[in-house]
């Protein structure tokens, strides 16, 4: 039990250096701005936490601070000029709602950070979906002007784009404040997946599945510009890790995961191609929980089934053993009166 | 491929999870899976069988008596509910005592009628609701919702009643914001 | 005595409608979004509940259980109609405005199954404040809702516009309806347990006392 507390807590560490890369270079584009984003949602997510445990009759311990990667998956994932009270309340609907009602880290069902981000983007659509360009700095208190739709939204309507490859890498185009910076996103997934704090089998399985069918099913002129913008756009790649790949939620079997993760990615680039839907793969997430809950009771029942077997090969090998030995004394006891017969 | 964009489709219009039809059926049913997906199975042939009747319905009774069309829905449903008892006992045999809680249980509910109502209201709307096949059609694929729905709950049924749960919320509470969250995410498919 | 009223009383507060026994949940999550639809919905479901359970507890008892539901749901539809008659004369609009679960409210749970379970076992002289204190536990809970919804999802109370800076509209979705709806359940659910212990203690101390 221990050792799980200190893999879970090494787990959220490795995965808020990560988040806090991305907030760093989100800084770099929108400004002090979407740091302090960051900041109202991990306090709000903090306080709803303390405040919903109480309820639950339970204390707010380290471990619980899981709750700010959470908030900044969430914050990473808005424009960085978003309203503060929205953000404000996707975080506590994440926490509450989509957490704690549920009971809380000990028994995820969705990850909080892409229900909220589904609460919000139901809710406040042309808020969550809408963008300034990169390196134009709004205020911490300033309205901001001159919003744009992502680059996502103009690809998924014209299946072109008007970047360079280095641009794309390095996420100077308009989007979310924190899921653009690709090479990070990249850096990022290799140390998460080296010191397995994701999924690896949900990671490779989203992955496959979105270069399967933007080869398949292509969505730009040609099949590498259709792989390249499909990994870059609609934060497949910032999802991919951080909520398909959630260990709380993803099966926790390699096998299982993958089919997981490439389900959920072949069924968002459908919805990118036919509806051009933006950032398909958080609501497909979302809409594939039953199927992750589904693998999970299913692995139970081979962890159960397993167990099972490995307990009667015991007894098995019990009475082997036993055998074995009264095979043994009977010798003896035989040996035993051949002697006294000879002599 | 199809399969899946058939999937959406069946997701999306989904009575249960969009109109919040038969919700409370699926609660009850929900007292253990057996009896979840027991339900979700009869729930199917009354609906996909009253669809085809209240098309009958629907073309006969004049326009001046459309207020009696609850009325004839509740026939329509009377005599299938005692079809079903009287084949479930006769097959059935000594499982029938068994088996008619299922039939009790999706006989009269907003997951059937609601399915005639919502078909009805959709054949004044949409020309392609206007023959017999595209009726039959709808109840089968409402029945088929009310699958789904099923499994989805069945799915995160162990983890909504786990002790983990806050107590307040164990059970059909936690059920309620889990189906409201899957229900948001097809909201957010459309 | 005090038994007796709690069991009067259970519709509204110990066992509530909605909020205990989730039934008739779908007109709350679908319509109980603005406090017209509301109080549409609450005077159709009063007037059908409370005539066709009344007028069903007339219906011979040994009959089949199967043959008595089929005549309840005859007689709420029955019913229906001059409720539709009366909401069309005095609420015009009202019947467009609801949609389909204005039907639908004829073959509530209330009247097909809690008539069997609950109400046709008590006394008739129990049973109709019974049924008054369930249809009111309904009402409450559909006011209550529709009013935070309405408050909070288009910033107005009853249509007149109230000074709300930040809206979330997707409570007023089907789907803001559930999760609502289920926040409020388990808020009842604690309080009811609160108030229990409480008279529990109470009732603990008293018997001490004596």
């Amino acid at each position: 039990m221990t050792s799980k507390l200190r893999t879970e807590r090494f787990v959220w560490l490795d995965i808020m250096l990560t988040l806090l890369t991305l907030e760093l270079m989100a800084y770099f584009y929108y400004g002090a701005r979407a740091v302090f984003l960051g900041c109202v949602c991990v306090s709000v997510s903090v306080a709803a936490e303390i405040v919903s445990l109480r309820f639950m009759g339970k204390n707010f311990t380290a471990d619980d601070l899981t709750c700010t990667s959470d908030a900044l998956i969430l914050s990473l994932m808005l424009p960085a000029v978003v309203d503060y009270r929205i953000a404000g309340i996707g975080c506590l609907f994440g926490v509450i709602a989509a957490k704690n009602i549920f009971g809380g880290r000990a028994n995820m069902i969705f990850s909080p950070a892409a229900a909220a981000y589904l609460f919000m983007i139901t809710s406040w659509k042309n808020q969550v979906l809408q963008f300034t360009e990169p390196h134009v700095h709004t205020g911490i208190t300033e309205r901001a002007s001159g919003l744009v739709s992502s680059a996502s939204h103009n690809f998924n309507l014209t299946g072109k784009l008007n970047f360079t490859d280095f641009e794309l890498l390095m996420g100077n185009f308009p989007g979310a404040a924190g899921a653009v910076s690709l090479l990070l996103l990249i850096v990022a997934a290799l140390i998460l997946l080296f010191r397995r704090d994701i999924s690896a089998g949900a990671f490779i399985g989203s992955i496959a599945g979105t270069v399967f069918m933007a080869k398949l099913v292509p969505a730009a002129a040609d099949t590498s510009q259709s792989v390249k913008y499909t990994l870059a756009m609609n934060m497949v790649l910032f999802a991919s890790i951080y909520i398909v790949s959630d260990r709380r939620i993803a099966p926790k079997r390699d096998y299982f995961a993958f089919f997981y993760g490439l389900f959920i990615a072949v069924t968002a680039y459908l919805l990118v191609v036919t509806d051009a839907k933006e950032n398909a793969i958080v609501l497909v997430s979302v809409l594939f929980t039953p199927v992750s809950l589904g693998l999970k009771n299913l692995e139970k029942r081979i962890d159960l089934a397993i167990a099972e077997q490995e307990k009667q090969a015991e007894e098995a090998e019990v009475t082997e053993e036993q055998q074995d030995e009264a095979l043994a004394q009977a010798q003896l006891i035989l040996s035993g009166e051949e002697a006294q017969d000879d002599e | 491929m199809f399969l899946i964009t058939d999937l959406i489709a069946l997701l999306a219009a989904n009575l249960i999870l969009t109109q919040a039809l038969g919700t409370s059926t699926l609660f009850i049913a929900a007292g253990s899976r057996k009896h979840l997906l027991g339900t979700a199975l009869v729930i199917t042939i009354f609906t996909t069988v009253g669809s085809g009747l209240a098309y009958i319905v629907h073309h006969l009774l004049p326009e001046q008596y459309a207020d009696f069309t609850l009325l004839c829905y509740t026939l329509i449903i009377g005599v299938i509910y005692v079809l079903l008892l009287a084949a479930c006992y006769y097959i059935g045999g000594e499982r029938f005592e068994k088996y008619r809680r299922y039939i009790h249980i999706s006989a009269y509910n907003c997951a059937v009628m609601g399915t005639l109502f919502t078909i009805t209201e959709k054949s004044h709307m949409y020309i392609n609701y206007g023959t017999l096949i595209s009726w039959v059609e709808f109840g089968l694929r409402a029945g088929a919702g009310f699958v789904i729905a099923a499994f989805i709950l069945t799915a995160a049924y162990r983890k909504l009643n786990s002790a983990k749960v806050p107590s307040s919320f164990r059970g059909f509470p936690a059920m309620l914001v889990y189906l409201g969250i899957i229900s948001m995410a097809i909201y957010a498919l459309k | 005595m005090n038994n007796r009223r709690s069991t009067v009383f259970d519709g509204l507060l110990g066992d509530n409608t909605v909020l205990s026994a989730l039934m008739v949940i779908s007109p709350v999550i679908m319509c109980g979004d603005t406090l017209r639809n509301a109080e549409a919905l609450i005077l159709a479901f009063s007037a059908i509940t409370f005539a066709s359970v009344v007028i069903c507890s007339l219906v011979p008892k040994k009959l089949p259980y199967a043959v008595k539901i089929i005549l309840y749901a005859i007689i709420s539809s029955l019913v229906y109609v001059p409720v539709k008659f009366l909401a069309q004369e005095f609420y015009p609009g009202i019947i467009t405005r609801i949609g389909i679960y204005f039907p639908l409210l004829a073959v509530n749970s209330l009247i097909v199954v809690q008539t069997e379970t609950k109400f046709f076992r008590m006394k008739k002289m129990r049973m109709i404040p019974s049924l008054i204190f369930y249809i009111l536990g309904f009402d409450i809970v559909m006011l209550l809702t529709a009013v935070i919804r309405e408050l909070l999802a288009y910033g107005t109370i009853n249509s007149r516009v109230a000074d709300l800076d930040t809206l979330i509209s997707g409570l007023g979705m089907p789907f803001g309806g559930f999760i609502f709806l289920g926040l409020m359940c388990g808020a009842y659910r604690r309080l009811r347990a609160v108030f229990m212990r409480r008279s529990e203690e109470r009732r603990g101390s008293n018997v001490s006392d004596n």
